[in-house]
């Protein structure tokens, strides 16, 4: 059972650095700085529990908020391009945080071993969960519950006006700064939110692997952020959920009794579905929720 | 119908005790995990075509013997962790909670033990920590004190500190031309770089070495201190990097007499390239423990030619030259680190025979425990080419090692220290 829950709890925080994505995708910024972001909330989060001793709930919010903050200022610069600049430009943001991450050394001693963040050799022992007595179940429900209340606020945000707002930036920008929208608010706070969102992730990841370093945060991670809304489709929240249960549950776990042929069909099941489904799995018939509502109703 | 009855109650009698009695296996069952795909795939090709040659060995030798002195075969199930944490730790819970195998042999990389590692309960007994509670012996993952992060986790991996402090020693003894010293690091590897700026800089000046442009602030010859000075001082590069242009004309402008290349193989072949391109191959190298491998020989045997290494495993025993070979017929290569999972299987076979082990699958738990135990109170272990003594307190070994060097496409052995 414990391995379920193993795999639920992967799956939880990869979906909030899916939806920290989604959330600024609407809006049409791809941005490569989630992983900076997820990176903050890991390291914030695991100081405070692991230096501070501070309690998880307070630790995460902190590091979120950090993560927010640093979105919020990269949302400036961010206004002013956008597309492959702008990939390239939130790329080397999140070199720089990890590069920061690689060389940051902050070591206290506590009961006679030294802990905190060592560089190139890692940050260890983040191990607040296993610590303080939580069972696997409870740190699974722990994170679905967070996981849940932000599909719910996001689900929420995109049935009233600040949704519609958000998807007409996406969809035209021109058209939307025509209508009165003020682009620097939307993308701006679009940027802070997501931020936020990865900031959460990076903590319950960090505390869920107990170890974090520089090669946690690479480009290959930023990729998979992006990667879950568009494989999942934009058209509402559960596709980055669907794209998050396909990849880590199916493509990575489900595959690995096929050894070393697993990487090679994990691509090409990939470019099958986006294939088929360049909207996004979420537009699969028996995901189409709505659609299949429609129908229900006439 | 009396008859009946009692032949009804003779065969619930029967069964009850088989059931009560507990059943005994016939298989033990153990599993690996270590990266079998991505950059350092070689690494778990190596260690399970070792741990299956082992296995194969034990099951042709009769097998394990269990508490009640019947044999059991072993078997194994060797799972791809990518080098990536979250794999490895869903492997360990798959392991621990999926399965019957009684103990885990890995994983690759260091980065992913510090992680794995912090799964696991830390304190034995400490019911307020909810970690894994299933032994784990690793062959590969190197970097310094990582067992010490839970009492289940033990490793069987070279103590590179000793390693180099001989060496060290040793060159001083037998080259006293050589005086000066200048080195690099790939920075992103925690191992590499640790390794390079806590012990093998420290070790040479400890031995009377000298830096080349004048001593490093606060590096005594004591390990660990001044390691970010010398990383500052050093001329380093990343894993990833395939351009050594200006990290090779650093090394050729110090105009030292020793090199220190600490870097997998992979980045040591790049470098010693473009090394050899400019003409500015030293006296002497010496390189890091993981790149005294068959990956260097493979990728640059002509420049690698002549550099030293310490390393725990050299066909130079029986016990060892068969290892090597078995290893080949199986698709793998045996080094120091994929010659450690033969040795750990055969310490496996030894802990179980030694605490009573019954295989009852029903006893996974308890049974986990004793091995843990077992391992736990190890004083010494048959190594391949020698005893190894085991740091009980720490969960980690001292290996006997030798000095090699490349000599026309092979490790060739320099100086043997156990003599």
């Amino acid at each position: 059972m414990e391995f379920y829950l193993g795999i639920l709890q992967t799956i939880g925080f990869h979906t909030l650095l899916g939806l920290s994505a989604y959330l600024l995708l609407l809006t049409g910024q791809l941005s490569m700085a989630q992983v900076g972001f997820f990176a903050i909330g890991a390291y914030a989060s695991g100081i405070l529990t692991v230096i501070y001793g501070l309690h998880i709930f307070l630790a995460l919010g902190v590091g979120a908020v950090t993560a927010s903050f640093f979105a919020f200022l990269v949302g400036f610069p961010a206004l002013r391009i956008k597309g492959l600049m702008l990939v390239i430009a939130t790329i080397a943001f999140s070199e720089i945080v990890r590069l920061y991450f690689f060389n940051l050394r902050w070591r206290i001693e506590k009961g006679g071993v030294e802990v905190g963040p060592d560089g190139a050799q890692g940050f260890r022992e983040i191990r607040y969960f296993a610590a303080n007595g939580w069972e696997p179940y409870q740190i699974v429900s722990f994170i679905w519950i967070v996981v849940i209340l932000v599909i719910a606020a996001l689900w929420w945000l995109d049935r009233v006006k600040v949704g519609s707002v958000l998807r007409a930036v996406g969809e035209d920008e021109l058209a939307a700064q025509s209508s009165g929208v003020n682009l620097t608010i939307v993308k701006v706070s679009a940027m802070t939110g997501g931020g936020f969102i990865a900031g959460i992730a990076g903590g319950l990841y960090a505390h869920s692997t107990t170890y974090v370093d520089h090669n946690s945060f690479t480009i290959l991670l930023a990729t998979f952020a992006v990667a879950y809304p568009i494989l999942g489709g934009l058209k509402n929240v559960f596709g980055t959920l669907f794209a998050v249960v396909f990849i880590q549950g199916i493509l990575i776990e489900g595959l690995r009794f096929l050894g070393d042929y697993r990487n090679l069909l994990f691509g090409l099941l990939i470019i099958i579905v986006m294939n088929f489904y360049p909207k996004g799995l979420i537009n699969i018939p028996i995901f189409n929720f709505s659609r299949r509502t429609k129908k229900g109703d006439t | 119908m009396f008859s009946k009855l009692k032949k009804l109650k003779l065969a619930t009698l029967a069964f009850a005790t088989v059931i009560a009695g507990g059943a005994v296996a016939d298989t033990i069952k153990i599993a690996g995990w270590g990266a079998k795909s991505g950059p350092l795939r070689s690494f778990g090709v190596n260690s399970e075509a070792i741990i299956k040659a082992a296995i194969d060995r034990v099951n042709e030798t009769g097998g394990v013997k269990l508490a009640d002195g019947s044999m059991a075969k072993m078997s194994y199930d060797y799972y791809d962790s990518a080098c990536n944490p979250e794999q490895a730790i869903t492997i360990a819970r798959k392991v621990a909670s999926e399965t019957d195998a009684l103990i885990g042999i890995g994983p690759t990389c260091s980065g992913v033990a510090a992680a794995l590692f912090g799964i696991f309960q830390k304190k034995v007994g400490d019911s307020s920590d909810t970690g894994l509670q299933m032994p784990l012996l690793t062959d590969t993952a190197v970097r310094n004190g990582l067992a010490q992060i839970s009492q289940w986790t033990f490793r069987n991996t070279p103590n590179e500190p000793d390693m180099y402090d001989k060496l060290f020693a040793w060159l001083r003894k037998t080259h006293p031309e050589i005086k000066t010293i200048y080195g690099g690091t790939e920075t992103d590897q925690g191992h590499s770089a640790g390794t390079y700026s806590i012990v093998i800089v420290q070790a040479a000046i400890r031995h009377g070495f000298e830096w080349v442009n004048g001593p490093i602030d606060e590096v005594t010859g004591k390990i660990g201190e001044g390691r970010a000075n010398v990383l500052k001082s050093s001329s380093n590069w990343l894993m990833a990097d395939t351009n050594f242009s200006v990290q090779a004309r650093a090394f050729k402008k110090s105009g030292a007499d020793l090199f220190i290349v600490s870097s997998h193989p992979f980045t040591t072949c790049g470098f010693l390239k473009e090394l050899g391109r400019m003409k500015a191959m030293p006296k002497m190298m010496v390189g890091l423990t993981s790149s005294s491998s068959a990956e260097t020989l493979k990728g640059c045997p002509k420049q690698a030619e002549g550099m030293i290494i310490p390393t725990s495993f050299a066909p130079i025993t029986p016990a060892a030259k068969e290892v090597a070979a078995l290893a080949a017929a199986n698709g793998g290569a045996a080094d120091l680190h994929s010659a450690a999972a033969w040795e750990n299987v055969m310490i496996i076979k030894d802990v179980i025979e030694a605490v009573g082990i019954t295989g009852d699958p029903s006893k996974v738990k308890e049974e986990r425990a004793k091995i843990r135990d077992g391992l736990e109170a190890l004083e010494t272990t048959e190594g391949l080419i020698g005893k190894v003594t085991r740091v009980q307190d720490q969960g980690e070994a001292l290996k006997p090692f030798v000095f090699v060097h490349a000599q026309n496409g092979n490790w060739e052995v320099l100086h043997d220290p156990r003599n």
